[in-house]
This record gives structure tokens, C-alpha cells and sequence, in this order.
């Protein structure tokens, strides 16, 4: 190996427990693909790391000769506002984007946990999402642009700097999610929103999930548009929702009044928050998310929370004695979250999940594991069954990756 | 492909759908032998008319047994003929599957068949308050799995997005005529989002045989206004200053004198002969669609408008917009003929592009009307010209060709929403690398290493695929995802 841009490895660059051989700090676009490069013609494992704030999701990487970490990635390359679109380097945190974005009044809409550490690159590869996404989806939706470094050390791009555009395959949406397994996401190129004017908050305690649904289709109905819909499990099954709405001044204080009146109507105590007090909902929303040793995503249909109660939190909060449990009522997904205080906490946990994992994917659902345990760990798959187009997924892997170097072992299936 | 072979094919095609959808008669194939394009036209060996996806997945079987390429096809609008037809090739035309499978309301959510008319998704469900957002102005004719291979647009893409923004789920039969089922009314399946890059493909990945779509409750209002300017330098600016100021239009659509006068003569609408127009849609809860109309119209006036008028009624406003969505038709008033074309540029970038496109054509001795998607620099520039006059179509065509590289210039793209196809395959190495399209084929060839599903579409030189990587015949073992061969 080069002299180049590596330093030894320390404790904390450990991968699930795999120690890399090698840490890569790349400070460009170029020298990240040298380094991909080398390890392409040494025939060595890597693995592309940003903030390490979603580095638990995932198997255990079956190799990791080389750790490419892309902190020194870190230039926002263009902020372009009146076309409102930016392109940023893969290394840059959120929280630094936005501060660059902020400053010309607009932002990205993706406002995943941890914005302080996650960074543009991790974020798309494990496709990270928060509150938001309710109204502006995830990077999926909000990415139109990928400069990425190939598995042998080329630089490929795909999509381009307009918003519209569909020449060519969409490699930027290939890349969302894929998790380091396809190539290193190098750039990324967003599509942006304008700064809202304003904001307001406003909370609904204890609905029990059939109360819940009926107060979501009341929204719909009053042709409401909150940018964010969160409801956080309390004891007993209830939950409380918490309802933003964004935009200009005179719309949100429309709205804001507008969804008071709904529950008036339907003798719910409704809460419309200071800033202060809607500040720190979001946070807790935020500390939610990031809850326990244990943590898993599940995805079901909205109208579902009755079943996805009974079948995944309750048990899961009783497994663990206690989990943090937040539903997106728009979306049908769903973090719980939870920290085992022994080794039969590990086991009740380590049973509970697949029987939950059962539930949902007999309506279509799925439930990943995004944190837990080793113990855990062994007894259950991160991803669960193998999705029906698995070999197609394979196939895909092999073509970009023929030698099986990136993150072996860390995707569906064992990809 | 020899005669016999194709009378063998026939007979197998017809064992599979039945007698009647499979067309084989010089008359019959004719309707197949181009798109909306109809500058190019190649007659297949055959039309296939399945009914199912299991009589797709046979049919495409079928085809490849027989060595026969498969060009897939939905209502044939398209303008860059992505279904054009290859030698010895089999259409298979999904018309017949035009049948809506599901709805669910509550969840959001449809599944319908490729052969769903676009409009008609909205019709079954709007009388309960929803529609289905995507909306391309040839949305009373082209049906959804067109929709899905082009990853369609249309004016209100602006502030919805594109169809694949809309797709959940699609299933798929691949070119080995194998079924898989990508994404689902549930979102976030686990895996490669191998749905977001089937949406777009162009037919050259698969053929979607069911697609389930997201649907939205209808914005509480709608406010739209029209908006007359000296020329497109004061449009331009109006769109990026009402951009600017945090406004998400609905739409914001730009036509040229030109455009308006083509519009006007199709239409008998009483708009002014004025240098260009904007009309705009903004649209949600009502009290946030009065506040940001109002001041898009004063942002524009600001701009130099000369006149703005407001539809008194939704009638006017069908009207308003019949005129914008007749206008690539309208323009055959005008000329004998013309080339549609479809470029991006970053929106801030529209007056200067307009008037370079201006100068590109009068150099070129012709006239091009611009009639386009201003909110997100989506131009349509209509090449107008003289079939009869010698030389005039190829100098038509090279201006359309310029004015693509001009898009790519000013950091665009060669296509916004009418695709590559096989019109601009050969451009296609304007706007991306040799590094850039090799990687868009390993995609390819992960998906379909014989190449066999609409070839000559998008890519300018096809590379080949070489050999499988990766397990050929899966040991038990590795069947069961618990060991891979390296």
C-alpha cells in the first residue's frame, strides 16, 4: 500500500466489532478514487464511512482491509439559489450544509437525527430520513445529481444539476440506501427548498391507534399539508401526535387554526406550541429515533398501527422493559428503540423480533434491524428474508462490484 | 429473421394469447411501426398483444428462444421514439392490460395495469376527492407503463414531481421473462431501489405488467393566472423572482409569440399578440394559494407585465390551459412541419438561452417556437420548417441537435421528460462520459446481458456484457444466501 493519504487504525474505526487494516483520509475526489483504485488492483476490502452515525445498520462487513473515511470530503462545491440546487462533497455534515444554505434562505429537507455528525454521503447511502419527509420524502426524492467513485476507481456521474432530467439510467436514486455496497458516493447533487417563514407546532395527547387514523383522515380531508406527522408511543398503547406545518405566515396560522378547530371538534385536546416547547419536541423526536442498544425500523401501511401496536411495539417495550416507539402516521414507518438491562432482556428481545418481523411482512411490511447487541445479532438477521428480486439485486452488485469488495456482507441477503 | 421463423413464432405467440393478439399482416404492423415520432419507422416481425403477466413473461420467452429482440410499447405518444421498432423485432403493445386492480384510499395508494390511461387513474378516483399527480399534456391518450419506462413529467411536476415520485411498486417481467416485484403499496423494502431505476429505463430493463401508484388528496384550491410580457427577457425574470421570493408554483408554464399565436389559432382564445406569456397555477390550502397567487402577480408586474387576467371561472380555466396544452399540435397551423424538442437548463439561465436559441435559429434561416415548462427550465423548443423546401429538414434537425448541446452547456440536459429513445441516443455522449455510460450499462447489463429488450434506445454505442460475473449455477449453499463465490 501507498503512502498516500492512510493512518493507522484506532479503536473507535472498528466496523461491528471488524477492526479495518487501514484508514483512508482522502482530501479529494481524486484521491479517494486512487485509493479505491489501489485497492481494486490489491484485490482489498473496503468499506466508505461518513459520520458513523448509521455504521450499526447492516451485517458485519465479512472483510475490511481498508476504511475510507470521507471527513476531508468536505467542500460544498455550488450553491446555486435561484436555481435551487447545491453540490456538495460527501464528507460535509448536515448541519454544516445548512448552515451554508441557510445563509441564502434555503435548505435541504432532509432532516434525519444527528445532523451535527451525519454527513451528506451517509445520509443517501443509508437513505436517512426524519420528520420532514412527510412532505418532502427522503434523499431518494430530493437527490438529482451522484458523482460516484466505482469499485474500480473510475469516476462515473449520473443525473446532472437540473431537477428535471431523465437522460440516462437514475444512478443517483441506484445509489440511495445501497449503503457503500455499490461504489463511494464522491458528490451528491440536491434539489432545495426555500427557508419557510414560519413554523408552528402543535401536539394531541393519548390517542389510542383507531383515534389516531380518524384524526389523520380528518387532516387529509381538510386538505391540510403539515410538512411533518409524528406520533410517539406512551404507555398503555396511546400515543401522542405531534403535527408541523411550514410556509408562509398567513397559511400556517390558517392551518395551525384550522386543525384546533378539527379537534375541538372532535373533543380532542389539541396544544399548539411556543417555540421553545415545539424546539424541544423535535429533539425528543430526534432522541427517540436514537434510543437503546436495540433499535429497528418497520415499515407497514399506515391504517396498520393497530397491528404494528400489538405486534411489534408492545411487545418489543416489554421485551426490553421499556422502548422509545415514534410512528410516522403519513408513511407507515415506524423506529422503536430500547435498551436490555440483562441477558434475558437480550433473549426476550432476540424472540420478540422475528415473531414481530412475521407480522408485518404478512401484510407486506418489513422490519430492519438498525443497532443491537451482538447476542441479538446472531439470532436474527439485520434484513430479514431475501426480497423477491433478490438475484436481480445480486446481479447488479456483481456488475458493479465483481470483485465483492465493498462492504461484503453488509446488505440484503448478504450482499 | 426468416419467414418461416417468424410463421413459427406467430404460432407460438398465438398459443400464448390467442390468434387475434398476434399481428403478423404488412397492414396491421404498420400501426406499430413507429411512436410519436414519426420521423423514423422500422416494421416489426410482429405485434404481441398479452393480457397478463404471466402471458408477458411467456411471450417474452418466447421471443428470446426464437433470438427475436423485444421492443415493449404503451399507447405509442412518445417523441423520441423510445418504441420504435428494431429488424426482426417483436412488439408487445400492453393495451389490453388496462384494468385497475386496486384502491385504497386511506393508504394512498392504486395498483392499476400498464395499459391504464393516465387520465382515467385520476377519473375513478377523483370523485372521492383524490388524483394521481403526474400529468403529461398527452395524459388523455398515454397510458401509465409509457408513463413508467419515460418517467413522464407534465406541467404541475414543478412542485409534485415526476411519475417516479408516484410508482410504489412496480412488477416486472425482466428479458429472461422471469417476475419480479420491486417496491409495494408498503414503502421502504428492503434493498437496492431497483424500482427507481426501472422508472425512466426506457423499456430497456423490463416490462412493468403492474404498477401500483401513490395518490393524493386534491389541494383544498387552485389559483391560476395568466400573465402577458413585452418579451421573454421580462417573463424569464418573472419566473426566477417568483422562484426566488420562496413560492412552489403548481405549474409555471412560458409560451413565445409564437407559441401563442399557434395557440390562438387552434384554440380561438382572445390572448394578445404579445412577445410571451406565463401562466401559472398555484394550488393548496386555500388560505396559502390567495397569499402566494397574489403575490406572484405582483412579482410579476414588477417583472413588466403587460396584463394579467385571472379565469372567472373554472371553465376559463380549463380554457387557459387547453390553449397551453394544444400548443405543440397548434403549431402545425403555422408550419408545415416541425420537430418537438425537449431540453433542461437551470431556470435562472431561461432569457439568455431563449435569445441565444433566437440568434441559433435566424442564423439557420428558421423559426422556432418555445412553449415550456419555465419553473424548472424545461424547454420545448418547436423547430419550425419546409419538408418541401430542399435542405430545410436537415438544417431543422442540426438546429434541434445545437440546441441540445447549448442545454448541456449551460449545465442541462439533453431531456427533461420525452426521454432518449432512439432520437437522441447518439447525444447521449454530450452530456456524460464514456466512464459515465459504461456504469448506466453494467446497470444494463445486471438486468439484461443479451441486450435483448429495446435496443438501440438511449445508449450511443450498446457495450456488450461480456461474461456473468458471479455464480452461474448456485450451489445450495450460496441458493440460501449463506455463501457467496467470489
Amino acid at each position: 500500500m501507498s503512502a498516500g493519504p492512510y493512518r493507522p487504525p484506532r479503536a473507535e474505526d472498528a466496523v461491528l466489532g471488524k477492526m479495518p487494516g487501514a484508514v483512508a483520509e482522502p482530501a479529494s475526489i481524486e484521491e479517494a478514487a486512487a485509493v479505491v483504485a489501489e485497492t481494486s488492483r490489491d484485490g482489498k476490502s473496503l468499506l466508505f464511512a461518513g459520520g458513523g452515525t448509521d455504521l450499526e445498520v447492516g451485517g458485519a462487513p465479512e472483510a475490511l482491509d481498508v476504511l475510507l473515511s470521507t471527513r476531508r470530503l468536505d467542500r460544498v462545491a455550488e450553491h446555486a439559489p435561484s436555481d435551487q440546487i447545491a453540490v456538495v462533497e460527501a464528507g460535509v455534515p448536515l448541519a454544516v450544509l445548512a448552515q451554508v444554505l441557510a445563509a441564502r434562505g434555503q435548505r435541504l429537507a432532509l432532516d434525519p437525527p444527528l445532523p451535527e455528525r451525519a454527513t451528506v454521503g451517509g445520509v443517501i447511502a443509508a437513505n436517512a430520513f426524519g420528520p420532514r419527509r412527510a412532505r418532502y420524502g427522503t434523499a431518494r426524492d430530493l437527490l438529482i445529481g451522484v458523482t460516484l467513485v466505482r469499485a474500480d476507481g473510475r469516476l462515473a456521474r449520473g443525473g446532472g444539476k437540473v431537477v428535471k432530467n431523465v437522460a440516462g439510467f437514475d444512478m443517483p436514486r441506484l445509489m440511495t440506501g445501497s449503503l457503500g455496497t455499490l461504489g463511494l458516493i464522491a458528490t451528491a447533487t440536491f434539489r432545495l427548498h426555500p427557508l419557510p417563514e414560519a413554523s408552528a407546532t402543535l401536539s394531541v395527547a393519548g390517542l389510542a391507534p383507531g383515534m389516531l387514523r380518524a384524526l389523520l383522515g380528518r387532516i387529509r380531508d381538510a386538505q391540510l399539508e403539515p410538512d411533518s406527522v409524528v406520533a410517539f408511543r406512551t404507555g398503555g398503547g396511546r400515543f401522542d401526535l405531534a403535527v408541523r406545518f411550514e410556509g408562509f405566515r398567513p397559511s400556517v396560522a390558517a392551518q395551525r387554526d384550522r386543525l384546533a378547530r378539527l379537534c375541538g371538534e372532535a373533543s380532542l385536546g389539541i396544544e399548539a406550541l411556543d417555540e421553545a416547547a415545539a424546539r424541544a419536541l423535535w429533539e425528543r423526536h430526534d432522541e427517540a429515533r436514537r434510543a437503546g442498544t436495540v433499535r429497528v425500523k418497520v415499515a407497514a401501511l399506515p391504517s396498520a398501527l393497530d397491528s404494528v401496536e400489538r405486534g411489534v411495539f408492545a411487545p418489543l417495550a416489554d421485551a426490553l422493559g421499556d422502548a422509545a416507539c415514534v410512528w410516522y402516521p403519513t408513511l407507515g414507518i415506524g423506529f422503536a428503540g430500547g435498551s436490555p438491562r440483562d441477558a434475558a432482556s437480550v433473549a426476550a428481545a432476540a424472540a420478540a423480533l422475528p415473531s414481530a418481523r412475521r407480522t408485518l411482512a404478512e401484510s407486506g411490511g418489513s422490519l430492519v434491524l438498525l443497532a443491537a447487541p451482538e447476542a441479538v445479532r446472531t439470532a436474527v438477521d439485520p434484513w430479514g428474508d431475501a426480497p423477491s428480486a433478490v438475484s436481480l439485486m445480486r446481479a447488479v452488485k456483481l456488475r458493479l462490484d465483481p470483485g465483492r469488495r465493498l462492504a461484503p456482507g453488509r446488505f440484503v441477503a448478504g450482499i | 429473421m426468416s419467414i418461416a421463423a417468424v410463421g413459427g413464432l406467430a404460432g407460438r405467440m398465438a398459443e400464448i394469447v390467442g390468434e387475434r393478439h398476434v399481428l403478423a399482416d404488412p397492414a396491421e404492423l404498420s400501426t406499430y411501426e413507429c411512436d410519436g415520432l414519426t420521423g423514423y419507422r422500422v416494421r416489426p416481425a410482429l405485434v404481441v398483444l398479452p393480457g397478463s403477466t404471466e402471458e408477458v413473461a411467456a411471450v417474452v420467452k418466447a421471443a428470446r428462444a426464437a433470438g427475436a429482440p423485444i421492443v415493449p410499447r404503451g399507447a405509442g405518444t412518445g417523441l423520441s421514439g423510445g418504441a420504435l421498432p428494431v429488424e426482426g423485432a417483436v412488439v408487445v403493445a400492453l393495451s389490453r392490460m388496462k384494468r385497475i386492480l386496486e384502491i385504497d384510499l386511506e393508504n394512498g395508494w392504486m395498483r392499476v395495469e400498464p395499459g391504464v390511461i393516465n387520465l382515467d387513474v385520476s377519473k375513478a378516483i377523483g370523485a372521492r376527492g383524490f388524483y394521481y399527480a403526474p400529468d403529461p399534456s398527452s395524459q388523455s391518450v398515454c397510458t401509465i407503463g409509457g408513463n413508467v419506462a419515460e418517467n413522464s413529467g407534465g406541467a404541475h411536476c414543478l412542485k409534485y414531481g415526476f411519475t417516479v415520485h408516484h410508482v410504489r411498486g412496480a412488477r416486472v417481467v425482466l428479458a429472461d421473462g422471469s417476475v419480479v416485484d420491486l417496491g409495494g403499496p408498503v414503502l421502504d423494502a428492503p434493498g437496492y431501489d431497483l424500482l427507481g431505476v426501472v422508472v425512466g429505463s426506457e423499456g430497456l430493463l423490463g416490462i412493468v405488467t403492474e404498477v401500483v401508484l401513490r395518490i393524493l388528496r386534491k389541494p383544498e384550491a387552485t389559483r391560476t393566472f395568466f400573465a402577458t410580457f413585452p418579451s421573454t427577457d421580462e417573463a424569464g425574470a418573472a419566473v426566477s423572482a417568483i422562484i426566488a421570493s420562496g413560492i412552489v408554483p403548481a405549474a409555471i408554464e412560458m409560451m413565445d409569440r409564437l407559441a401563442i399565436a399557434a395557440a390562438k389559432a387552434a384554440t380561438g382564445l382572445d390572448w394578445p399578440d404579445v412577445g410571451a406569456a406565463l401562466l401559472m397555477d398555484a394550488d393548496g390550502p386555500a388560505s396559502e394559494v390567495e397569499l402566494t397567487s397574489e403575490n406572484a402577480i405582483e412579482l410579476a408586474r414588477k417583472a413588466g407585465a403587460i396584463e394579467i387576467r385571472r379565469p372567472r371561472d373554472e371553465a376559463e380555466r380549463q380554457l387557459m390551459w387547453k390553449g397551453r396544452k394544444s400548443a405543440f399540435a397548434a403549431v402545425g397551423r403555422i408550419s408545415p412541419n416541425y420537430f418537438v424538442q425537449d431540453g433542461v437548463i437551470p431556470r435562472s439561465e431561461i432569457a439568455r438561452v431563449l435569445r441565444e436559441i433566437g440568434e441559433m435559429a435566424a442564423r439557420a434561416g428558421l423559426r422556432v417556437a418555445n412553449v415550456f415548462h419555465a419553473g424548472d427550465g424545461n424547454l420545448h423548443p418547436l423547430v419550425l420548417y419546409d419538408a418541401a423546401l430542399p435542405g430545410q429538414e436537415k438544417a431543422a434537425e442540426e438546429l434541434g441537435g445545437d440546441i441540445l448541446r447549448l442545454c448541456v452547456r449551460y449545465g442541462g440536459s439533453i431531456t427533461g421528460e420525452h426521454g432518449v429513445g432512439s432520437d437522441k441516443a447518439p447525444y447521449m455522449a454530450v452530456m456524460f462520459s464514456e466512464d459515465d455510460l459504461d456504469t448506466m450499462g453494467l446497470v444494463r447489463c445486471a438486468f439484461d446481458p443479451e441486450l435483448a429488450l429495446n435496443p438501440g434506445k438511449v445508449f450511443p454505442t450498446p457495450r456488450l456484457c461480456g461474461d456473468k460475473p458471479g455464480p452461474f449455477r448456485p450451489h445450495p449453499e450460496e441458493a440460501a444466501g449463506r455463501i457467496w463465490r467470489e
